[in-house]
């Protein structure tokens, strides 16, 4: 049998299983036969089945170049080395929808491993209903309009483009698209045992306990898949930037900022009792950002409004898109009246007063993303003029948040639950604030200047500091379990936002940019740096060819930036050659080898202070994850405060 | 506590002074070839996607960066920059969208949903100061002897 064939004849068994699996547990709920969840369970592993048979059969066509199956032949290549060649699958819409689909079927069969022992539960069941229709729409789309087994007749001879260049030439491209599905396809989980919680009316605090370490989890997949993105950009995009306010970013940002209201604010529902409907509108929203985020990266929508209707994949996201919000709301609306909360909040100034400020604080952040984003899809909707929302306007615009929220975390982390005196915060905020401030003066005796990158440094060492000795009291009371749990692993991810604000400021403010065009020997000055250029050089590759500069920084090392040919993609790109030390980067990338002027480069370079410490950052802040997933010590049940039960309580 | 009410002002005198200091402090004044880097990040590369002139490795926007040098070699103000640019390469061209007609929405409707939030929530804890504590009642105290009795 042909790949595409097999292929195709997978994902048509993981629609019908998902199919079938809504069918029985429908059945079980409408009869209440909790028994049929059980049977359920094995059409989970039909699912994973299939989803993984159609990944094997999509990377065996692309590791043969069997160029009958369509995708192969529009990005696959028989020049693209190995490791690559594995990566396109997610280098394009088909292949990457498929790999969502592996993903979140893993996740299914996770859950359902997790909860064996609580099959008959009816919340379980709706949430598994939810999960299976979710899967179900994610197999459709591959029978429907984003078929990954379309078949292509390839003349003799015939040879593929290859993926985008720009997603060939760097390690990072293997990885970051993977983990950036784990964190985004992972909040399908809390989402499904929100609805659960809405449909069986439980809706207290089972549903979070249950999906607690599954939320946190999925956020430091996004997470350490957004900073890898980052990277991959600052390495091989050749401009010395990292973040660009680019629709595509925000798109993976858009449910990072709104997951990150929600992991602070289920601890005031598992404290407190309070903000139900709020909690369940975050994660709802979170999961519906996934889906818009999709919808806005992969129908064309950008190119023009108009555009999407074409794509195929664009209708069927955008009603996917209202069926989850309009779901999701009737929902609400019918339990409002269980929803209410029952607590109240003594001070704004407490635990839970900065949890809601928090919240306040990154749903503004979202909403001044999301509006950013889709606002040129408004205007050109309203009056068909295309404009655009850049870099100004999201500086600008998220500045003052940002300034808020290092300040907020710096305070949050050591006030007291319910209320507290102004000796107590004297007492604790103390040392924190001084650090705060001998970061200021440290920055401007190293030369810092102007106001905003100071401030920045000031209360980034404010907000280290504070969650430095909240570390250093836990370690001291409980040892190296003092560094576990949610409250201290989350402490040391605190650590690794510090050091990213850190970076992002001093790189932005103190940036330098120059282009220079250099024949053999010249030299230029930047920043204190000395750039020579010392000549060019050929080298032919399986894939491309490469003109690399050679230039030598700071008399030290040679550095090769470069110019590659693909000749099979027909496109040229730049390689960046990136110095990088503990205290500045020095990114240099070649513009142009002018014609007819001997060995002549025009060459840009830009030096960034800190750039490494935002790599190190996100590297923290994904151990700090592992940490708080690791079960800290226990809370008796019958402690004095406000005891969540453990989540096998609440779902029996 | 006397020392450490010193403490605190040392601390907000001492960063306040930094403050003042690195905002009046202006380092060496900011060269034409940095003025015309920190202009091409606010236009959009015309032919790219989501990429900045001051980004793009294109053609077209190395064209646009040697423009925008040249006129900041001239001593051109940035409005007259920005004219420019889209005068010849449209609206979109510029990463600012205008603060009047209907783009001023982008800038006014953030502002105005923080201050509704922010008004929600003063009313909530207005709401909540007011409200008595409750107490338990029968029902809240045989859960919690439930609960006591299971462990």
């Amino acid at each position: 049998m042909s790949n595409s064939s097999l292929g195709a004849a997978s994902v048509a068994l993981g629609l019908a299983a998902a199919a079938c699996a809504v069918v029985v547990v429908v059945m079980g709920l409408a009869g209440r036969r909790p028994g049929w969840f059980r049977e359920a369970r094995l059409l989970t592993w039909v699912m994973m089945f299939a989803a993984t048979a159609a990944v094997v059969v999509m990377e065996r066509a692309l590791i043969t170049r069997d160029f009958t199956v369509a995708f192969v032949a529009e990005h696959g290549s028989s020049q693209t080395p190995a490791l690559f060649n594995v990566a396109t699958l997610w280098s394009a819409l088909e292949g990457s929808i498929l790999l969502w689909t592996l993903v979140l079927c893993g996740y299914v069969v996770a859950v359902v491993l997790k909860f064996r022992t609580q099959g008959d539960d009816p919340m379980l069941a709706w949430a598994l209903l939810t999960l299976f229709l979710v899967a179900g729409f994610f197999f459709a789309l591959m029978v429907g309009p984003s078929a990954p087994f379309d078949r292509f007749a390839p003349p003799l001879g015939y040879d593929g483009p290859g993926p985008n260049p720009l997603l060939q030439n760097h390690i990072l491209m293997a990885f970051h698209p993977p983990i950036l599905y784990l964190g985004y396809v992972g909040f399908t989980v809390p989402f499904a045992f929100a609805i659960g919680a809405l449909c069986t009316g439980r809706v207290g605090e089972g549903w979070l306990l249950a999906t607690r370490r599954w939320t946190v989890m999925a956020w430091g997949y996004l997470t350490l898949g957004i900073v890898l993105g980052a990277w991959w950009s600052y390495e091989t995009l050749g401009w010395g930037g990292y973040w660009a306010w680019d629709p595509v970013e925000n798109a993976s940002f858009l449910p990072w900022l709104t997951g990150t209201a929600f992991i602070h604010s289920v601890m005031v529902q598992e404290r407190r009792g309070m903000l139900r409907v709020w909690n369940l509108s975050l994660v709802i929203s979170t999961f519906a950002l996934t889906i818009l985020g999709t919808f806005i990266t992969r129908s064309g929508v950008l190119q023009s409004v108009h555009a999407f209707v074409e794509s195929g994949i664009g209708p069927w996201l955008l009603t996917f898109l209202a069926v989850i919000v309009i779901v999701s709301l009737g929902l609400i609306g019918w339990r409002g009246d269980e929803l209410r909360a029952p607590g109240k909040i003594d001070s704004p100034v407490s635990r839970e007063g900065a949890f809601l400020a928090n919240n306040v604080l990154f749903a503004a952040f979202a909403f001044v993303v999301l509006l950013g984003t889709i606002f040129p899809l408004i205007v050109e909707a309203i009056d068909g003029r295309t404009i655009s929302v850049g870099n100004p306007y999201f500086e600008r615009m998220t500045m003052p948040i940002g300034f808020v929220l290092l300040f907020l975390m710096a305070i949050a982390p050591v006030l007291p639950w319910r209320k507290t005196t102004g000796e107590v915060l004297s007492d604790r905020l103390h040392w924190p604030a001084w650090i705060g401030a001998g970061s200021m003066v440290a920055a401007a005796l190293l030369g810092a200047r102007g106001w905003s990158p100071t401030l920045a440094f000031g209360l980034g060492g404010f907000a280290g500091g504070s969650a430095l000795r909240q570390v250093v009291l836990a370690t001291r009371r409980q040892g190296w379990r003092g560094l576990v749990g949610r409250t201290n692993g989350g402490m040391v991810v605190h650590l690794g936002v510090v050091l990213i604000a850190i970076a992002f400021a001093a790189s932005n403010a103190y940036v330098r940019q120059g282009e220079f065009t250099m024949a053999v020997g010249d030299t230029a000055q930047i920043s204190g740096h000395t750039l020579t250029y010392e000549g060019s050089r050929l080298t032919e590759y399986s894939n491309r060819t490469e003109k690399s500069a050679r230039v030598l920084v700071d008399e030290a090392k040679v550095y090769e930036p470069a110019i590659a040919q693909y000749p099979f993609a027909g496109r040229t790109i730049g390689i960046p050659s990136v110095r990088s030390t503990w205290t500045d980067d020095i990114a240099l990338s070649v513009l142009t080898f002018p014609e007819g002027s001997g060995d002549t480069v025009v060459l840009r370079a830009t030096v960034q202070p800190l750039i490494v410490w935002l790599w190190i950052g996100g590297l923290v802040m994904a151990a700090g994850t592992v940490l708080a997933v690791v079960p800290g010590k226990r809370r008796r049940p019958t402690a004095p405060t406000s005891a969540p039960p453990t989540s096998h309580e609440v779902l029996l | 506590m006397r020392p450490r009410v010193l403490s605190w002002l040392t601390l907000v005198v001492v960063s306040l002074s930094v403050l003042v200091f690195v905002a009046v402090d202006e380092r060496s004044p900011a060269t034409n070839a940095d003025k015309a880097y920190a202009l091409a990040t606010e236009f959009a590369c015309p032919v790219c996607q989501g990429q900045s002139v001051a980004e793009s490795d294109v053609p077209v926007a190395r064209t646009i960066r040697r423009e925008i040098r040249v006129w900041v070699d001239e001593g051109r103000t940035d409005e007259f920059i920005r004219a420019q640019l889209v005068a010849n390469f449209g609206e979109d061209i510029d990463y600012t969208p205008a603060a009047s007609g209907v783009t001023s929405l982008v800038w006014i409707l953030p502002v105005v949903v923080g201050a509704v939030a922010l008004g929600g929530l003063a009313v909530v804890f207005r709401r909540w100061r007011d409200e008595p504590d409750r107490t338990a009642n029968a029902d809240d105290e045989a859960i919690v002897a439930a609960a006591r009795r299971r462990r």
